[in-house]
Parts: C-alpha cells; structure tokens; sequence
C-alpha cells in the first residue's frame, strides 16, 4: 500500500503511516529516526519499504544524530525526512538551531511527534515553540489525509527556501486512522553532490552573523506564503462568533460547535510559523468574541493577541482567560462544556451523566501496564533487590524496565530523561553514603549513556551502572540498534558490544551475567556493591516476547512451567515477589497459565518449597 | 444513519487494536467516513487499553464524546466498566464474562468486583446488555486468541452494526495471516450464532 502507484485508492492509514506514504510520493531518498512514542512507525514503515523504495534508512543512535546524517544528505541535494517524538527534538535541538542559519538543498523534513496528556511520555511540552526558537516554518495537519498531503507541501516548501521545516504532529494525529487517497509518486533524479559554500556551511561567528541576518530575510518571505497558503482556511462561516483552532483541536472544535449547535465562523491555521498575521487579523475583525481552541500552550492564543492587538477591545478565550486547561489532551467533551458555560448553552442529555460512573470507577482495581510474562527485567530486578537488600538507590531510566517502578519490584527512586540516570546518579554519589544504582536499557546506552558514563570514570564516581540489554529498543517495537549489529534496511551492520564499550570508556570492573541465572547475576551485583569504583553490569537476555516469536516462527517449542500441587503450600511467594502475569490463581490454586508463561525459570528458582517445575504435558 | 459510535475496552494482548483496525477497514470499504482511535507504546503492556471506532458520513474526532458511545464492547468486564462514561442508558454493551484478574488483585494489594457485582451493574443501567462467555466460545472455535472476533460476530448479529458480515470477512482476511483465517472466520459464525440465540431468548 504504501508503494502503491495507483493514485486515487484509499485506504485507511494512521497519520503516521500517512507522513511515510507522503514521503514516498515527495520522492523522499534519505529517513533516519530514533524511535519514540508516537512517532515511530513514520520510520517503521519506511524501513518496511526502503529496499522497494530505494531509500535509505537509518535508525541512528539518537535523535541529534538523525537530524545530522539527514541534514547532511540533504545538502547534497536529495530530499530527507528525520522523525522522533516531542522529547527527541530537544535532543535534535543544537543541530537544528544553526541548521536554520546554513540551510538545506534538497527539502528536509523534521517530524515532531508531542504527546499531550504524557500517554508514553514524560513530559508533555509544546514542540510549536522550537518552530518560534530557531525561526523556522512550522505546519500542522489535523487528520492523516492532510498529514499526507501537507509533506508533500512541506518538502516543496523547505526546497524553495532551502531551510528544515518543522512537521508537528500530535499523537491524537500520529496514531488515528482515517482514510487518506493516495496522489501519485514523484520520480527524482537525485544525485547526491556535495558543493561546498565555505560562508554558508561553515557556521563560525563571522559567517554565522550574516546566516542569522539571510534567515530572518527568508523568514520575511515565507511569511507571505503563510498569509495566502492553502494549509490556513476558513472552513465554516457565520454567527456572531469565532473560532480560531488548529491540529487535533480542530476536530473536537468542529464536533463540539455542531453538539451545542452554535452558529460560528471557524479559522483552521495548518501553517504554524510564520503566523499569517494579516489572514488572522482580517478574520476576526467582525466579531466581538473570539474562541481559541488549542492543546496544551497559549501558542495561537498569544499570536492573535498580537494580531488584535490594533483591532481595539475583543473577548479571546483561550488558556488565560481560564477557557481552556494548558495541560493535557483536548477531546469534544472537554471543548464542548467549556463552550457550554462560556455561552450560556444547555448540554445535550447524554453529556449529563445519569449513570454514575465516577463511583463505579473508584471501585475498580487499578490495571498498569507491567512488565511482560517472562519479561528479564522482572529476573534482574528481582536479583538487585536480593544483593542489594533495599540499600541502594535506584536512579531508572527511558525504557520498558520503567514499569519496574510499580509493585511488587518497585525499582526506581528517579526517572528523567534519556540517559540521565548515570549522571544523577554520579551526583548522588557524591553527596550522600549509600550505593547508588543507574539503570538503563541496551538503546539507552548506546543512546545518550556514553558520556555520562565517562564523567563516572573521569571524575572517580562511585555507581554501578546496570545495562538491560534485551536485544531491542522494545517499549517502542522492537527496532534494532547498534548491540544487534541489524540496521533500518535489513542488511548486517556491524555489532557494537556494550561491554566492550564500557571497557573503552575506562570502566574496570565490567561483567556480563545471564538475569535468567538468578545466582549469577545476584553474585555479580554483589560484587559490584563491593567495588570502590565505578562498575558496569550488563544482564543480557533476549526480550521475551521478541524470544517467543522468534521460537514461534522458527517452529520451536515453548515449554511452560507448572505448579506441583502436592508440593505447593499457596503461600503466594512467586506472585508477590516477581508479579509475572502468567502466574495466576484459580478457583483459590495457583496456577501457571501455560498459554502466557515463556518458561523463563525464574519463579522455579525462588519458589521456596521447590513447587515449580518444567511441565511434563504438552508443549506449545 | 447520522453515525456510530463504537468503544471497546479490553487488556493489553486481548486484540482490541486489531477488533478496532477490522471494524474501522470494513466501515471504509461500505463508504463511510471513518477514524479508529489507538494508543499505543505503554498502554500495550498488560494494562487496560480502550479504542474507538467512529463512523460516519463525516467524523472528525477520533474519541467518542463521553456519552455518545453507540455500541460498547467489552472484550473484559473490568476494562467495560472502566470506560463506561462513553456510554449512556442507550448504548448497546456487549460484555465479555471472562474476568481477567489484574496482578494488583493477585497480589492482594486491591479488591476486584465479583462477576455477578459487575453484571448487575450492566443490566441494572442499561436497557440493551449482552453479557456472554465468549472465551469459552473461543476455545470452541480452536483458540483463546479469536475472543475478540467472536465478540463481532456477537456484534454483528444485533444488527446495530452499519455493516455487512461478508465485509467484516473480507477486513478480516486482510488483517489475519492464511494460516489463522478459517479460525476467525469461526470465531465470527459463532459469535453471530450466540449473538442470535442470546436476543431471540430474551426476546
């Protein structure tokens, strides 16, 4: 579907897979990524495609690296797409800045995906100010259709005045699906040719000076373009009131007019920055109270403050009138009793709620995401509580082995950002007595872990760093990184060894342990406490669900264990010291559910009567 | 029809993505506007997940309003009753009766509500409620893995549903591998069987 050439079919296709497909259709050559919630399967499906396609495609280690390696294509001509999440650009954000200043040739495309309401996140920050930060045009779609057809728009764009353009989406936009009609795919012949331009690509102060002053020049142009672009639009007019809306917001403002049934004008801005000034200031003349609907920042909001600014006394309702929440989600129900009070307006008899659902809710047992049956964080955890008897303190990290925070394990005193946990970890150390844990997974390390890990060595840090390494960036699907050795195209790359890594940066006590050998790796931590340096821990075992699938495809049996009744004493130890979920209990029994459980062994090893064994039924 | 309103609610691994993905295709291929909500990354692990499915003549947000939920299906009674604030006293809920326990209540760290607790619930607020065991139908068909597409067959025969069962099995041979296809497409007669059965009772 995503290669195909027949213009005109629809198909159903999330926003993401929509970008792909438009940058297929754009003639797109070079896609690299680090993945992130919810921007990954933009890259995912064009790695799926990029033999077909002839692109290449990279997972790179982080996301300044991915801006880098498409920049750098890029200035040789040939279109390049570089997709991450919210969090990912700040990262990206020292290229990004001075990319404003050098500009590209071939079109570039920076795709921020922002989370509102932290659905996978840590944060929820507005991604619309880097648009601001580093002057560069910015759009937004609403939907997949336009999420589609405005990368095309925006890869034209960025070639015409040769600067990145921001391509913000939001996961409301990134992960719904809605039918898109495909348009057709445009051949380029891209040769990649690098022709150098000293005083534009090489960014010391005296060139930079006049790069900043040539990108507010361009920036004045596209401003025009803004102003008359088909990406701003009036879609609906009339009434006494307007609405000035953008992205997801505009579909909950148009559901929520249409439910209270308000006559209104709306104004949908696509093209984010440069704001169209003069479009917005010509729109809301007429009216007496103005609506912005928008998620998360007063972003829109203060622009068309600014804008009426010369228009004299209007109501805007926004976020500082209090109209509006500045943080989370949007959804019609929130827009619509929000317009509801503010106009006076009756809800419909559905929105007042005649069930009580609050209360029935406050009686539910909580269900959290958890860690996976068979899952070899729950086995390292399970074996750094045990050497370390709840002495030290657990600095974790972006990653699955998060969820390790929750009961029974409760792994985790601190969670940042990528990688922060080593140098917090380092300042921890310094300041207070007891042992000091950093936690990270395998694309962690390789990520954002290396030069914390040598200010540890450098600066004599006492902490023990521990690498999950499961042989996938899993939270995010699986996408291999550079400890596989597999690259985004499928073919070998060359494998990267943690270890050896860690013995580079000057690390001396480094060890290797298998968590399923719960002993093992219980020793080895023990070992680690002990050091008087800084130690690094890989505990390497495959991710069990990409394990079983393998062993799946490959026809290999999975041979689950079992609870021996007779020997079983009920005393609950394996479900409240590990809580896998394949461990349940039944009519008042425990029991294995042999259709989760992975046999990974590690409920055999601390069962302490003995209970757990190797089932001798039938395998599946 | 002015639209259709579909949430389902479920456990992580349950298959409400791919109950929603089916649904969402086939309403396309019958001529609707369509927008199938999913989230994804942490909510798959284990923990509850929810996912709509809006079609229309014309939809623009991808979540149900609170309240306006058409149909509810809920592939676990715990999830059903998490999201009933999309439903009013109107929508159809059809509800799984296999509870599956959450690890917090295994591990006696918080209390569940029993399955007659629940039920009575449903049908004490709603004037249309299918509660059915549909594992154990699952298992009937070959597999616990089809429960969410014996659910649509269940879905299907109410006849609430703006779409033909043939293209319900065209969606369904695109989004399951060959090899599995004969075992949805029983999982689905089943549903539709029990669905029938089940109305013409209380009827």
């Amino acid at each position: 579907m995503l290669l195909s050439k027949n213009a005109g079919e629809r198909y159903l296709l999330s926003g993401n897979e929509a970008i792909a497909r438009g940058a297929i259709e754009a003639g797109v050559k070079v896609v690299t990524t680090y993945p992130g919630t919810p921007s990954s399967e933009i890259a995912d499906s064009l790695s799926d495609v990029s033999k077909d396609a002839e692109i290449y495609m990279e997972y790179s280690t982080n996301e300044i690296v991915a801006v880098e390696v498409a920049a750098g294509a890029s200035l040789c001509g040939v279109r390049a797409l570089s997709s991450m999440k919210h969090v990912g650009l700040n990262v990206a954000s020292d290229a990004l800045v001075t990319l404003a200043y050098t500009g590209v040739r071939g079109g570039l495309l920076i795709v921020s995906a922002d989370d509102p309401s932290c659905w996978s996140s840590q944060n929820e920050q507005d991604n619309r100010y880097y648009a601001l930060l580093a002057n560069l045009p910015c759009v937004e779609p609403s939907n997949s259709q336009e999420a589609k057809d405005w990368t095309l728009y925006a890869f034209d764009l960025s070639e015409k005045f040769e600067l990145p353009v921001l391509f913000r989406t939001t996961t409301r936009v990134s992960h719904t699906l809605a039918p898109v009609e495909l348009g057709s795919i445009h051949e380029r012949l891209d040769h990649g040719k690098f022709i150098p331009e000293v005083g534009r690509f090489v960014m010391v102060p005296d060139f930079a000076r006049v790069r900043h002053s040539i990108l507010i020049e361009k920036m004045e142009s596209i401003k025009e373009v803004s102003e008359k672009s088909p990406l701003n639009k009036i879609v609906r007019e009339g009434g006494k009131i307007g609405f000035v809306t953008s992205g997801a917001s505009f579909n909950y403002t148009m559901e929520a007019i249409d439910i209270l049934g308000i006559e209104a004008s709306i104004l949908k801005i696509g093209f984010i920055h440069p704001f169209p000034e003069q479009l917005v200031k010509d729109f809301i003349k007429g009216f007496e109270e103005i609506f912005v609907v928008e998620e998360l920042e007063p972003y829109i909001e203060n622009a068309v403050k600014s804008s009426a600014s010369s228009l004299g006394l209007m109501k805007i309702h926004g976020k500082s009138s209090g109209f509006l929440p500045r943080n989370g989600e949007l959804s019609t129900s929130i827009v619509a009793k929000a317009l509801a009070k503010r106009l006076g307006k009756p809800l419909p008899r559905k929105f007042i709620d005649e069930i009580p659902f609050e209360e029935i809710r406050k009686t539910l047992p909580p269900r959290p995401p958890i860690l996976c049956p068979g899952c070899p964080h729950r086995a390292s955890f399970y074996a750094m509580k045990k050497a370390m008897k709840g002495a030290e303190i657990n600095c974790t990290d972006i990653g699955c082995y998060a969820l390790g925070v929750q009961a029974p394990l409760k792994i985790g005193d601190l969670l940042i950002c990528m990688g922060a946990s080593i140098g917090a970890a380092c300042g921890i150390s310094k300041v207070q007595e007891r042992p000091v844990v950093a936690i990270v997974g395998d694309s962690t390390f390789f990520h954002a872990s290396i030069p914390g890990l040598i200010n540890a060595v450098y600066n004599r840090h006492r902490m023990i760093l521990i690498v999950l390494d499961n042989y996938a960036t899993a939270m995010t699907g699986f996408q291999p990184h550079p400890g596989t050795g597999l690259t985004g195209t499928g073919t070998q790359g060359k494998r990267v060894i943690i270890e050896e890594v860690a013995k580079g940066c000057g690390v001396e006590h480094v060890e290797v342990v298998d968590p399923y050998n719960i002993k093992q790796a219980c020793d080895a931590f023990k070992r680690a406490m002990e050091y008087l340096g800084p130690s690094v821990i890989v505990a390497r075992q495959k991710c069990s669900l990409l394990a079983t699938q393998e062993k799946k495809r490959k026809g290999e049996r999975i041979i689950p264990y079992e609870i021996i009744e007779e020997k079983c004493t009920q005393c609950l130890a394996c479900i409240k010291v590990l809580g896998c979920p394949a461990i349940i209990v039944s009519n008042g029994m425990v029991m294995i559910d042999a259709d989760l459980c992975t046999g990974c062994s590690i409920c055999a090893q601390i069962c302490p009567y003995k209970a757990i064994e190797i089932s001798k039924g039938e395998a599946r | 029809m002015k639209e259709c309103n579909i949430v389902i609610a479920g456990v992580g691994g349950q298959g409400v993505l791919l109950t929603a993905e089916i649904l969402g295709n086939s309403a396309l291929k019958e001529g609707y506007d369509v927008r199938v909500s999913e989230i994804h990354g942490m909510a798959q692990r284990g923990g509850s997940v929810v996912c709509d499915v809006r079609i229309g003549k014309r939809v623009y947000a991808p979540t149900t309003p609170d309240g306006m939920a058409d149909i509810m299906l809920g592939l676990e009674p715990i999830e059903t009753l998490r999201y009933l604030r999309f439903t009013s006293p109107q929508t159809l809920i059809i509800m799984n009766t296999r509870i599956v326990e959450p690890v917090s209540v295994l591990m006696g760290m918080a209390k569940n509500l029993t399955l007659s607790d629940i039920t009575q619930i449903i049908h004490r607020f709603y004037d249309h409620a299918i509660t059915i065991d549909v594992m154990e139908l699952a298992m009937k068909a070959g597999s616990p893995i089809v429960q969410n597409i014996v659910i649509l067959g269940v879905l299907a025969s109410t006849k609430k549903l703006p779409i033909n069962v043939n293209t319900l099995k065209e969606s369904i041979k695109q989004h399951v591998s060959p090899k599995y296809f004969e075992l949805n497409i029983k999982a689905l007669e089943l549903g539709l069987k029990a669905g029938e059965s089940y109305l013409s009772f209380r009827r």
